[in-house]
């Protein structure tokens, strides 16, 4: 393969992952606030265990999403400099608006919410998960706002061969990121939601003793799943209109496959889950379907992406700039390659990791979780 | 208005290597100092609750970067290739370390992410000092950037070890004031103060557009309050004490 083909694989590998992580944390991290607001309001042992099982899957999902993003980030520099040579001016705006600003304080309040159980008082430790949560809202905006800007390059003109920001205000309201901001929204409650149904029947499947604490937080799964898919197949065709022509059959497969399912999900999730909340719990046969349905949302995240991203193609910024020509000059092929294998199997290797030490605390069930812990539970040498 | 960013660049790089610095300099004496496990989960509980606020200093270096010197951004990225990814996969398999090594039991999972941290701190560390060889000179591979390296990842052992002086003195054998932490934290971020001030007016000549700076500056300098305030806090709540260093942590 060229260089060129390298580097996109390398950049679709890397943000893929990136938002498989990404897409769960917009989802849970709502959650995760509401639960701890409930458990601070109202008090109680299971609410408290809510917060910290849910919360705990939320940071180990966490973990890799930082990763995978500080590749992400620095892979401008490295493979795609003819970007910010031509568009810096205008690109880089909203993306240090995300590092500088939202992801500075979102790192800052996890911190801080991690390690302040039991030292921070009460409501200070609920404000930090709040603040992580909207910090977290801030980030995925300012990083629509980037991606729109490629897709439709609002509020710039170019003068000496470079674009120049002209319009800030534009570059946040572009047509290309009104709708496509709550459709990634809506996809990530939707996604949160349905780990919560689906690692819920795991367990009430398994007959575990938690029968209060599954029952309640597959309910739960089961509302915010229908609020999201409403939004996201809302906000999906919403965006219709004003997508370039031509952008959406140049992406036929995947824009079909999200489509259909999208459509599908919609269905069941409002007009068989939802009216069976009451009874799910107990209809033991439910409880597989819900397990199976559990990856479902993020095949169909990355389906989303592969829309947006192939509909823009030959095109790094909509008309202005080619892929091509924003690849770094001077990439070799042997470069590209080496760091390719390098990020790849790294990242694949931790993001496999990943997934089974989430697949072990769903497992375990809302007992001896690290966080929050104040006891140390006994080591198994 | 070049000025003023220019300022905030060289906080952020500075700030980063003064207090990342002392997270590298815990993980690089990992096996130097924590010769059992439980010395080791305490070593990394007192820098635990640090990290994530201090490691972001360097994304908000990147964002700066590709937002004050987009003309930049390619000699100092794309000119040392393999240093930089290199230092990136550091970093992941660093942090990867911190987020799994209590995730499982066993001694021997633990193990292994400590060791994982050890070294992802030691190339970053190691990595840093040619990485800024490299951005003055031009070629990092030579000598003095291989030494420049060297000297990084002692002052950020030395660092680390002032930090765990100073949060928890049993760890180091000693006790440190904050006074000693800030002096240590001004030495480790001297490298990068150095570099900083020599290419000032190289860095001044290549800013963004009038324009895009003053979007920068409309829209993210009202906030710096709010992150300073945030940073306070961190210090504030983890201070050293009685009950600083508590285990278990989540790290």
């Amino acid at each position: 393969m060229e260089a060129l083909e390298l580097a996109r694989l390398q950049f679709a590998v890397t943000g893929g992952l990136h938002f498989l992580f990404v897409v769960l944390t917009l989802g849970l991290a709502p959650l995760v606030a509401i639960m701890h607001t409930r458990q601070a309001l109202a008090g109680g042992p299971l609410r408290e265990r809510m917060t910290r099982f849910w919360g705990q899957i939320y940071v180990v999902n966490y973990a890799l999403g930082i990763v995978t993003g500080l590749v992400m980030e620095f892979q401008f520099g490295l493979s795609w400099s003819g970007l910010s040579h031509y568009a810096g001016d205008v690109f880089g705006a909203p993306l240090a608006m995300e590092t500088l600003v939202a992801f500075f304080l979102e790192s800052t309040f996890l911190g801080l919410w991690i390690f302040g159980w039991g030292r921070l008082p009460k409501w200070a430790h609920v404000a930090c998960i709040w603040l992580v949560t909207l910090t977290a809202y801030a980030s995925a905006f300012f990083i629509m706002a980037a991606n729109s800007f490629l897709q439709n390059p609002a509020g710039a003109v170019e003068s000496g061969g470079r674009l120049r920001l002209v319009d800030f205000g534009a570059l946040l309201t572009n047509k290309a990121l009104v709708f496509s901001f709550p459709h990634v929204i809506g996809a990530g409650l939707f996604t949160g939601a349905m780990v919560l149904a689906g690692a819920s029947a795991y367990q009430l499947r398994r007959r575990t003793s938690e029968v209060e604490f599954f029952s309640r937080s597959l309910r739960t799964g089961v509302v915010v799943a229908a609020i999201g898919i409403f939004l996201t197949v809302g906000f999906g065709y919403a965006q219709f209109s004003g997508v370039q022509e031509g952008k959406l059959s140049q992406a036929g497969l995947p824009f079909a496959v999200m489509v259909e399912s999208g459509n599908l999900l919609m269905l069941l999730v409002l007009f068989v889950m939802l009216p069976m909340i009451r009874v799910l719990p107990r209809w033991r046969w439910t409880h597989p379907v819900l397990m199976v349905l559990t990856p479902v949302p993020f095949v169909l995240a990355i389906m989303g992406w592969l829309v947006r991203e192939m509909g823009r193609q030959p095109w790094m910024i909509w008309g202005k700039l080619t892929v091509a020509d924003a690849m770094t000059p001077g990439l070799t092929t042997s470069m590209i390659t080496g760091s390719l294998v390098g990020f790849a199997a790294v990242l694949g290797l931790l993001a496999v990791v990943d997934y089974v030490l989430i697949a072990r605390v769903v497992r375990r069930g809302p007992r001896d979780l690290d966080l929050g812990s104040v006891r140390e539970p006994a080591l198994t040498y | 208005m070049e000025l003023i960013w220019f300022a905030v660049f060289s906080l952020l790089l500075a700030g980063y290597f003064a207090l990342e610095g002392f997270d590298l300099g815990v993980g690089l004496l990992l096996p130097v100092l924590g010769r059992s496990a439980a010395t080791r989960d305490r070593m990394v509980a007192a820098m635990a609750p640090y990290v994530l606020a201090n490691e972001v200093w360097l994304v908000a270096v990147a964002g700066t970067l590709f937002g004050v010197y987009p003309a930049l951004e390619h000699e100092v990225l794309f000119g040392l290739y393999p240093v930089v990814v290199a230092m990136l996969l550091s970093w992941v398999v660093r942090d990867a370390g911190l987020w799994f090594r209590r995730r499982a039991g066993g001694a021997r999972w633990r193990g292994f992410w400590d060791l994982m941290i050890a070294l992802g701190s030691l190339g970053l560390s190691f990595g840093w000092g040619t990485a800024l060889y490299g951005v003055v000179t031009g070629s990092w591979l030579s000598p003095p950037g291989l030494m420049l390296g060297v000297l990084v990842t002692l002052l950020f052992a030395f660092h680390g070890w002032t930090f765990l002086a100073w949060r928890s003195p049993g760890l180091a054998g000693v006790t440190r004031s904050g006074r000693a932490l800030a002096i240590s934290g001004g030495a480790a971020a001297l490298p990068a103060a150095g570099v900083l001030l020599g290419s000032m007016p190289y860095l001044l000549d290549h800013s963004a557009p009038a324009a895009t700076l003053g979007v920068l500056s409309v829209i993210a300098l009202p906030f710096a309050p709010v992150v300073v305030a945030a940073q306070v806090w961190v210090w504030r709540t983890f201070r050293p004490g009685k009950d600083a260093v508590r285990i278990p942590s989540f790290f």
